[in-house]
C-alpha cells in the first residue's frame, strides 16, 4: 500500500475513538494504526513497548520515539511508514487539528483491506494448485479437491505478454509465493549421509547395541554438502521488455529464500544486482535497477555479456555445484562466434546451464535465430518461461538440481 | 576484570552513551537508547545494518565495560543444536561404561550417572544460560542470517524463556539472563517469530560529524586535515554505485594504515595507491580506477570538505 501523509491521517483518525486517556491504550491504538498500513506488530509486541515505557523519560520524543520504533518494528523498510505515523499520531493536541475532509473519506481504508485480503486469499489458492498437484501439501487439501472457478486459473496458463497492469500486479503476488515455496522446499532437502570422514558417535553407539555394545562398525557422516548455487544471468533488453520483470520477481523471491543466488542481467552490457534485489521492497528495487542499468530495454549483446561474466564473475562464483540459468530469448545483435566461445567456457565451469526461452512456448518457434542455435549444443535444460505454469516447472526443476 | 564495573539495570541512558565512549564506541543517541533497554529489560536486540558499521564491535564492547564474559557464536551455513547448544560426551561416556564393566558396577547406577552434566559438553548457547559470574555474561550471536531455518527454531526457546531442555535432565534455566545481541547481514530475512522475541535497530552508516569523532577517538594521533578528508571521501563515496560500500571498519583500516605510512594530508596519488584498504572487490577498484583515469570522477572534489556535508 502506498503510504502518504492522508492514508496515515485517516488511518489515525480511524483509531481515535479507542484512544483513551493514558498511555496504555494509546499505545494500544497506535500498535493498531501500524497494523492496519501494514505492519507486523504483534500484541507481545505492544506489551512490551508498554512495560519499557517507564524506563525512559517520554517527554524526551526521540527517545520515546526509538522506544517504540524498537519494539514494534523488527524492519528497516517499515522506518518511514513508522515515522510518519509517530509524528501524527503523538503530536500534541492531536485530535482537534484532523482536517474534516479527512472523516468523510472514513470509509474507504476499511474497504480497501477487505479487498486486498480477498485477493490474497484466491492468490494462495492460485499457488496451491500449480505447485501442489504433485507433493500436495497436507493444509491445502481440502482447498484443492473442491473444484472452483477462479479468474486465477486462467492467469497461470496466460502468456505474461498479454497481460494488463491489474493481471500482472496480481501475478507478480503469486510469482512471489510460488518463488518462496520453492526455495523453503529446497533448503530443507539437504540431510546428513552417513557415510563420510567424521564419526558420528551418536550412532556408532546406537549401532553398537546390536552386538552387545560392543563397538564394532564406526558410523561416520559426511560434512553437510554445500549447496549448489544459482547463478542467474537475465536479459532486459526490448525484446524481453514484458518477461523480464515478472522473471526479476521470481529471482527476488528465490534469492530471498536461498543462499547464494547470484542474479545479474544483461542487455548490450552486464550488471551485477544481487545487492539491489535484496531488499524487501522489490517495486521500488525494480526501478531503481532499471534506473540504474545502462541499455535497459535496449539491444542485445548476449557474446559479450557472457564474455564480461566469464572474465570478471564466473571465477570465484562458477563451480561444479553452481547451476547457471541464463533467461533470454536468444535474439543476439553481437558475434555468434564470440557467443559460441563463452558458451563453451562457461560449460567448462559451471554444473548443469539453463536456457529459458519465453519464446519456446508458441507452437511455430524454432531456434532458428543464430544466437540462440550456437548457444543449443552447450545447453543442458532448454525451458520456457511465458506462463505461470511454466515458472513451476522451473522451480520444480530447480529444485532437483539443487537439492 | 571479572568484578562488575557497573551495574546496567541501574545505568541511564546517557551513561551508556558514556560507558560506551569510554571505550572508544561512539554511537548516537538513538542506539543508546535502544541498547540501555535492552539491558534493562533483558531482551535480546538485533543489530541491522551495512557490514562494517559496528554491530559485533557493540557486544564487544559492552561486555569489556560491563565486565561481563563475552560468549560468542558465529553462525554459518548448517549450525546444528549439537555444536551451538550442547552434546553429550560419547567417549568419556563409553569409558565409563567399559570401566564399570571391568568392575562389574551396578548398571543402573551407571546409567544415571553417565546423563548427568558431567558428561555434557557446554556449547556457547548452554553455556550463556549456565553462567554463574558475578555479571551475567554478554551473549553475541554473530551473522544470524548465515544459519539455516531450523537454528532459528532453536533459538526461540533459548531466547524468549532463556532455559534449554535437555531430554536426558530437564530443563536447564538460565541463573542470570544473558545480555543478548544478534547481528544480521540482511543476506535473508529472519523469521517473524524471532524477530518479535528482539528488540531492533538498524545502524545507519555515520554522519560526517560522527564518522570525524570515531576517527579522531581512535586515532588521537591523527591530523585533523587529513581526518576531514577521510571522512569527506568515504561520505561521498557511500552516495556512489559500488557493489559493496565502505563501512566504518574501512575507514578505521584506512585512516590507520594512512598513519603508519606517516601521511599528514591526502592527495591524489595517496588515495589511489591506499583505495585497497577502502574498497575490497576488485570491480569496485577497477570501476573507481577507470573513472579517475577517464576524468569521470575528480578525486579533489571528493575529498574537499565542503558545508554541505556537516549536517
Amino acid at each position: 500500500m502506498d503510504i502518504t501523509t492522508e492514508n496515515v491521517a485517516t488511518a489515525v483518525s480511524n483509531f481515535s475513538s479507542v484512544r483513551g486517556e493514558g498511555t496504555l491504550p494509546n499505545l494500544l491504538a497506535f500498535g493498531r494504526v501500524l497494523k492496519q498500513l501494514g505492519i507486523k506488530v504483534s500484541l507481545s509486541q505492544v506489551i512490551d513497548a508498554s512495560r519499557s515505557l517507564e524506563l525512559v523519560d517520554i517527554g524526551e520524543r526521540e527517545d520515546f520515539r526509538a522506544l517504540l520504533r524498537s519494539n514494534l518494528i523488527s524492519q528497516k523498510e517499515d522506518f518511514p511508514v513508522f515515522d510518519t505515523v509517530f509524528d501524527c499520531f503523538w503530536r500534541e493536541q492531536s485530535y482537534e487539528r484532523i482536517p474534516m475532509e479527512t472523516l468523510e473519506i472514513q470509509g474507504t481504508p476499511t474497504e480497501m483491506p477487505a479487498q486486498e485480503g480477498g485477493d490474497e486469499e484466491g492468490l494462495e489458492e492460485a499457488v496451491s494448485e500449480t505447485i501442489g498437484k504433485e507433493d500436495v501439501p497436507l493444509e491445502n487439501l481440502e482447498e484443492f479437491s473442491v473444484p472452483t472457478y477462479s479468474p486465477q486459473e486462467q492467469l497461470n496458463r496466460k502468456d505474461f505478454s498479454e497481460m494488463g497492469v491489474e493481471e500482472s500486479r496480481a501475478i507478480a503476488r503469486a510469482i512471489l509465493l510460488i518463488a518462496t515455496k520453492i526455495a523453503t522446499q529446497i533448503s530443507r532437502r539437504k540431510k546428513r549421509a552417513r557415510k563420510g570422514n567424521i564419526v558420528d558417535l551418536r550412532w556408532t553407539m546406537r549401532n553398537s547395541m546390536k552386538y552387545g555394545g560392543e563397538i564394532i562398525d564406526l558410523v561416520n557422516r559426511k560434512r553437510r554438502i554445500k549447496k549448489t548455487k544459482v547463478v542467474l544471468l537475465c536479459d532486459v533488453s526490448g525484446s524481453m521488455d514484458c518477461y523480464s520483470r515478472f522473471l526479476i520477481q521470481f529471482m527476488y523471491g528465490l534469492q530471498n529464500e536461498l543462499w547464494g543466488v547470484e542474479t545479474f542481467v544483461f542487455s548490450t552490457s552486464l550488471s551485477r544486482i544481487t545487492h539491489l534485489i535484496r531488499t524487501k521492497d522489490i517495486t521500488n528495487a525494480l526501478e531503481k535497477i532499471s534506473g540504474s542499468i545502462l541499455g535497459w530495454s535496449g539491444g542485445t549483446n548476449i557474446g559479450r555479456s557472457l564474455q564480461t561474466f566469464n572474465r570478471d564473475f564466473a571465477p570465484s562464483m562458477v563451480t561444479h555445484r553452481t547451476v547457471v540459468v541464463i533467461i533470454s530469448d536468444g535474439w543476439d545483435r553481437g558475434d555468434v562466434s564470440l557467443l559460441e566461445r563463452q558458451m563453451q567456457d562457461l560449460k567448462r565451469r559451471a554444473k548443469k546451464i539453463i536456457w529459458l526461452n519465453p519464446l519456446l512456448a508458441s507452437d511455430n518457434y524454432e531456434p532458428l535465430c543464430k544466437g540462440m542455435q550456437a548457444a543449443l549444443p552447450y545447453l543442458d535444460l532448454f525451458l520456457s518461461v511465458h506462463n505461470v505454469n511454466s515458472l513451476v516447472t522451473l522451480g520444480r526443476t530447480l529444485q532437483k538440481l539443487v537439492a | 576484570m571479572s568484578e562488575a564495573k557497573v551495574n546496567p539495570t541501574e545505568l541511564t541512558i546517557e551513561q551508556v552513551q558514556e560507558i560506551l565512549r569510554s571505550e572508544r564506541y561512539i554511537c548516537d543517541r538513538s542506539l543508546a537508547t535502544v541498547v540501555y533497554l535492552s539491558l534493562v529489560m533483558g531482551k535480546p536486540l538485533l543489530l541491522e545494518g551495512e557490514a562494517g558499521v559496528g554491530k559485533t564491535e557493540i557486544a564487544k564492547v559492552l561486555s569489556k565495560v560491563l565486565g561481563a564474559k563475552l560468549i560468542r557464536l558465529q553462525c554459518y551455513e548448517g549450525l546444528d543444536a549439537n555444536t551451538a547448544l550442547y552434546e553429550w560426551n560419547y567417549p568419556k561416556q563409553m569409558l565409563r561404561i567399559k570401566l564399570e564393566e571391568v568392575e562389574h558396577g551396578d548398571r543402573e547406577a551407571v546409567e544415571t550417572e553417565i546423563f548427568t552434566q558431567n558428561y555434557l559438553i557446554k556449547r556457547p548457547l548452554l553455556e550463556a544460560i549456565q553462567s554463574d559470574g558475578a555479571t551475567p555474561p554478554v551473549l553475541l550471536i554473530d551473522e544470524i542470517d548465515r544459519a539455516d531455518m531450523e537454528f532459528e527454531a532453536f533459538l526461540l526457546e533459548v531466547l524468549s524463556d532463556f532455559q534449554i531442555t535437555i531430554p536426558e535432565i530437564g530443563t536447564i534455566s538460565a541463573r542470570h539472563r544473558p545480555y543478548v545481541f544478534l547481528t544480521s547481514n540482511r543476506t535473508r530475512e529472519i523469521h517473524d517469530a524471532l524477530k518479535r522475541r528482539c528488540l531492533y535497530h538498524w545502524i545507519e552508516y555515520p554522519t560526517f560529524e560522527k564518522e570525524y569523532e570515531i576517527i579522531t577517538t581512535k586515532f588521537p594521533e591523527v591530523e585533523a586535515v587529513m581526518a576531514q578528508q577521510i571522512c569527506a571521501f568515504m561520505q561521498r563515496v557511500r552516495q556512489m554505485n559500488f557493489y559493496k560500500r565502505p563501512g566504518v571498519a574501512e575507514t578505521l583500516d584506512w585512516a590507520s594504515a594512512l598513519i603508519a605510512l606517516n601521511r599528514k594530508g591526502l592527495d591524489d596519488k595517496t588515495v589511489v595507491e591506499t583505495m585497497g584498504c577502502v574498497f575490497k572487490y576488485r570491480e569496485d577498484l577497477h570501476h573507481l580506477k577507470e573513472q579517475v583515469e577517464g576524468k569521470q570522477l575528480n578525486l579533489e572534489a571528493l575529498l574537499r570538505v565542503s558545508p554541505e556535508l556537516v549536517s
